[in-house]
């Protein structure tokens, strides 16, 4: 009996391959990762991104990051700054408590003139050349964070505005010597505004972690996988922009991303030392798509926005914000401007190539021997406008900004 | 709860399979209900209450019809008569009026309103229930099946809930008819074969609309992004194609996993497509895409109108009344209801002309289908008219201004999609069909699915979860 029902047991699981396949697969997979999907896709995240782009310091940090998540962000922050501060030298905390803000106005104002002199003595030889150059500013506008529990961003309690400096208007040879690097948006400007004579490097899915990677990024026009290390060695450009942000949303916190963002800068700082660096700002989603619930929204947009404009120095290191171009009352991509509220149609960017055009810096020969090659202090004079945002915070701007606080 | 979904695969299915086959037979109804209520009400905690007042609703005017008082009564036989119209029509009433309350009431009044220039009606913006198109016509289909006396013997309360509600057809279809599943309905028997079949069918569902339909799905995304109006013809008809093969991957997918689900439950579940995009003429396709939907207006609308038995004028009449019907049934938008008119048209021009001879014909046939269906699925998936215009505009060469999405993006995007697109048409041809009959048993058959469902977990893992990963910018 026992024995005939062995037999039809037997007979079922030759009969059955499939079953017993996916049923026993499926009950190790539920057991190795107990919250599928949650698990599974922080083991996929943690190793890719071993394997692609943080430092040690912060390999180490992903794996603490399964347990207790708001110590983590805690952490991570501190050894951010810890880490911009020894690069850097800044010897104020970068992350911002907004209600101290007036009370440290002082403070670092004080610092940003000591440093601007410091550099201004290192570099430029001459007074009269001194005199001549003319410094941007980069203004944010304050207002009231909302409360974020995310391992990815805060919200940053102000909006950075295009850096302000006397623009010239351009045509389109100015371009000629420019390149752009970014994601799919930039792609958009390559795709749709027709700036022939500029160099494009751009992918979709981009970050500004994978930018400098071997072969990490497509030479538009060509098609070509490049690395964009050795591009910059070799060619000189006159314009570099930049536009990355948006895939770096869900991935690490905007610490990192502010850090990565400065070495990168160094990086191409020294391998070009006379070119002109653009931040552009990354566009704001549309109402439909802001999800408060994830990661993907104008807050932790604006948070990234905001942590890149503090690398603008109004020298060399420009900040552009197009977003009033293209943004409603509350910050959120008009709808009417995009298919699936992140990306603009075609036909819209021709406003975009007109901004870009009114957004043209003369530095005139003088800046750019003034500048130093390798030393990579130019950063540190970028990380010294970073504090002037404290003191130039409060200003009002005559630019439409685009508020963020009413995204819910 | 979607099919392709964690929740779906490593909860409720597992979960729902084995209390399903450890329970005796007899109360596997019971839990099958139960189940399916619980899948509904997961997504749609709300609509769930909605759902099943629908069903008790019905079911009591179905019971209204089949009621016999016991005394005896004078003309008899006329008062069942009326009482059947009756509830009938109340049924009618009550169906569609609950359907036009949430999916048409807001386009309505919004046309009200834009006409009159007043806001003389209010806008609801209620969200639409899951799966109500489906399973409102369903409920109707039994109505009518108890008029006509198709259905004879009167099913009991969980038979019918479990007719509307079970969940390997409630959200996307295949729309039954109560006969279909009378008898599995009263008793059925589950083989561990089935179990199996089943099984692999679902994973070829899952398979076509996760690595199929919503990889092909960023393609179309990608050119709409891009914005029509500016594109290239061949960027334009690259973009149709994409939704044609999403649209159909998607829906079929879903067809075929629920036939797996229908399986495995002992039931057997219609296909819904015929590989519907070799057919020869639009009336063919038709035939063949969305079988059960065609099926049911031609059986509850067309032939009670009169078929076309009653002279060209009256059939012409009813074609047109069925496929405005049939526009609106996918969606209450302009578009939809343009999109209904132009199968109208074709199929009525088909029918009175060249239809048999395109049929006969073969690859004059195929060539006409596969030139109309994309252009039909451009003005079934833009509803803003304007922009729908400058697409098919883009389609036949007429530009609004330069071209910005011209041959350079045309060739990278056949870089990026060109395996996934010739895929597709593999898979649109009978191909796969036949030899996934004929090698189903086989092992190297049985790895491939294997990979195939796992390959499709891991996609959605990653996608749901993390869509910049999946969706990247």
């Amino acid at each position: 009996m026992i024995k005939q029902k062995m037999r039809r047991l037997l007979e079922n699981v030759y009969n059955c391959p499939y079953l017993i396949l996916i049923m026993v697969s499926s009950v190790i997979v539920m057991i190795s990762f107990d919250e599928i999907g949650v698990r599974l896709v922080d083991h996929i995240i943690t190793n890719d991104r071993t394997i692609s782009v943080v430092g040690d310091i912060v390999k180490a940090e992903e794996h603490q990051t399964q347990g207790e998540v708001p110590v983590m962000v805690e952490e991570i922050q501190d050894t951010g700054i810890q880490d911009a501060l020894n690069q850097n030298m800044i010897s104020e905390n970068l992350q911002e408590n907004p209600e101290n803000a007036g009370e440290r106005k002082e403070e670092t104002t004080g610092i940003e003139d000591e440093n601007a002199l410091n550099i201004e003595i290192e570099t430029y030889e001459t007074p009269e050349i001194q005199e001549e150059i003319v410094k941007g500013t980069t203004k944010f506008l304050p207002y009231t964070p909302l409360e974020i529990e995310s391992r990815y961003y805060s919200d940053a309690g102000k909006i950075a505005l295009t850096t302000e400096y006397p623009y010239v208007l351009e045509n389109d040879s100015y371009f000629n010597d420019a390149a752009f690097l970014g994601d799919s948006r930039t792609l958009g400007i390559y795709d749709y505004v027709g700036l022939d004579g500029a160099d494009f490097f751009c992918d979709n899915g981009m970050t500004i972690f994978k930018l400098l990677k071997d072969d990490g990024v497509t030479e538009q026009g060509t098609g070509q996988k490049v690395d964009l290390k050795k591009v910059l060695q070799e060619r000189q450009y006159g314009k570099i922009y930049i536009m990355l942000g948006m895939n770096e949303l869900g991935y690490g916190n905007t610490t990192m991303y502010l850090q990565e963002y400065m070495s990168v800068l160094k990086q191409i700082r020294e391998w070009q030392p006379t070119a002109t660096i653009f931040i552009m700002a990354n566009l704001h989603i549309s109402r439909e798509k802001n999800n408060m619930a994830t990661e993907f929204n104008n807050i932790n947009i604006n948070d990234k926005n905001v942590a890149s404009a503090r690398l603008a120095n109004g020298t060399d290191i420009f900040y552009l914000d197009s977003n009033p171009m293209f943004t409603d009352s509350e910050g959120f991509l008009l709808s009417d401007l995009t298919f699936d509220g992140v990306h603009l149609y075609a036909k819209h960017y021709d406003k975009w190539r007109q901004f870009l055009m009114e957004h043209g810096v003369e530095r005139g020969d003088s800046a750019a021997v003034a500048v130093p090659a390798a030393d990579g202090s130019d950063i540190n004079n970028a990380a010294a406008a970073v504090e002037a945002d404290g003191t130039e915070g409060t200003q009002t701007a005559d630019v439409a900004p685009a508020p963020v606080e009413g995204v819910q | 709860m979607l099919f392709s979904s964690v929740g779906f695969l490593f909860r409720f299915l597992p979960i729902f399979m084995i209390v399903y086959l450890a329970v005796p037979a007899k109360y596997r109804n019971y839990v099958l209900l139960v189940g399916s209520l619980v899948f509904y009400g997961v997504g749609e905690p709300y609509f769930v209450l909605l759902l099943m007042g629908s069903v008790l609703v019905n079911y009591g005017l179905s019971r209204y019809m089949f009621w016999e008082p016991k005394s005896p009564q004078k003309n008899r036989k006329l008062k069942a008569k009326k009482r059947r119209k009756r509830a009938l029509i109340l049924a009618c009433v009550f169906d569609l009026g609950t359907l036009f309350v949430f999916k048409y009431w807001d386009f309505v009044a919004g046309n009200v309103n834009g006409i009159t220039g007043n806001q003389l009606l209010p806008i609801l913006s209620l969200a639409l229930p899951l799966g109500i198109s489906f399973y409102t016509f369903q409920m109707l289909s039994y109505q009518f099946d108890c008029y006509w006396g198709i259905v004879s013997k009167r099913a009991g309360l969980v038979a019918y809930s479990n007719y509307i509600c079970m969940f390997p057809q409630l959200i996307v279809g295949p729309i039954l008819r109560y006969g279909e599943v009378a008898d599995r309905m009263a008793e059925r028997r589950i083989r561990v074969r089935d179990l199996e079949n089943g099984l692999k069918l679902f994973a070829v569902g899952l398979g076509i609309k996760v690595l199929m339909a919503d990889r092909i799905s960023t393609l179309w995304n990608t050119i709409m992004t891009a914005g029509p109006g500016n594109l290239h013809v061949s960027v334009a008809w690259m973009g149709a194609l994409a939704y044609s093969f999403q649209i159909y991957f998607d829906f079929w997918g879903y067809s075929v996993m629920a036939m797996g689900l229908g399986k495995m439950l002992g039931f057997r579940i219609p296909r819904n497509f015929d590989d519907p995009y070799t057919s020869r003429s639009i009336a063919e396709f038709w035939r063949r895409w969305h079988i059960t939907l065609g099926s049911w207006f031609r059986d509850y609308i067309y032939i009670p109108l009169g078929g076309n038995r009653k002279g060209d004028m009256r059939t012409i009449c009813n074609l047109f009344i069925v496929w405005v019907l049939t526009g609106f049934w996918h969606g209450a938008d302009w578009n939809f209801v343009l999109w209904g008119l132009v199968f109208f048209l074709l199929i009525s021009l088909e029918k009175k002309t060249y239809g048999k001879w395109m049929e006969r014909s073969g690859v004059l046939g195929h060539i006409y289908t596969l030139l109309i269906i994309p252009v039909t699925w451009v003005i079934f998936a833009i509803s803003d008219m304007s922009q729908l215009a400058a697409y098919l505009g883009n389609m036949a060469g007429i530009y609004a201004g330069r071209v910005m999405v011209g041959t350079e993006q045309f060739i990278r995007y056949l870089k990026d999609y060109g395996i996934l697109l010739i895929v597709c048409v593999i898979f649109i041809t009978p191909f796969p069909k036949k030899w996934y009959h004929r090698y189903k048993d086989r092992w190297f058959m049985v790895l491939f699915l294997f990979a195939i469902f796992w390959w499709s977990v891991y996609e959605i893992v990653v996608g749901s979860n993390n869509p910049f990963l999946y969706f990247r910018f």
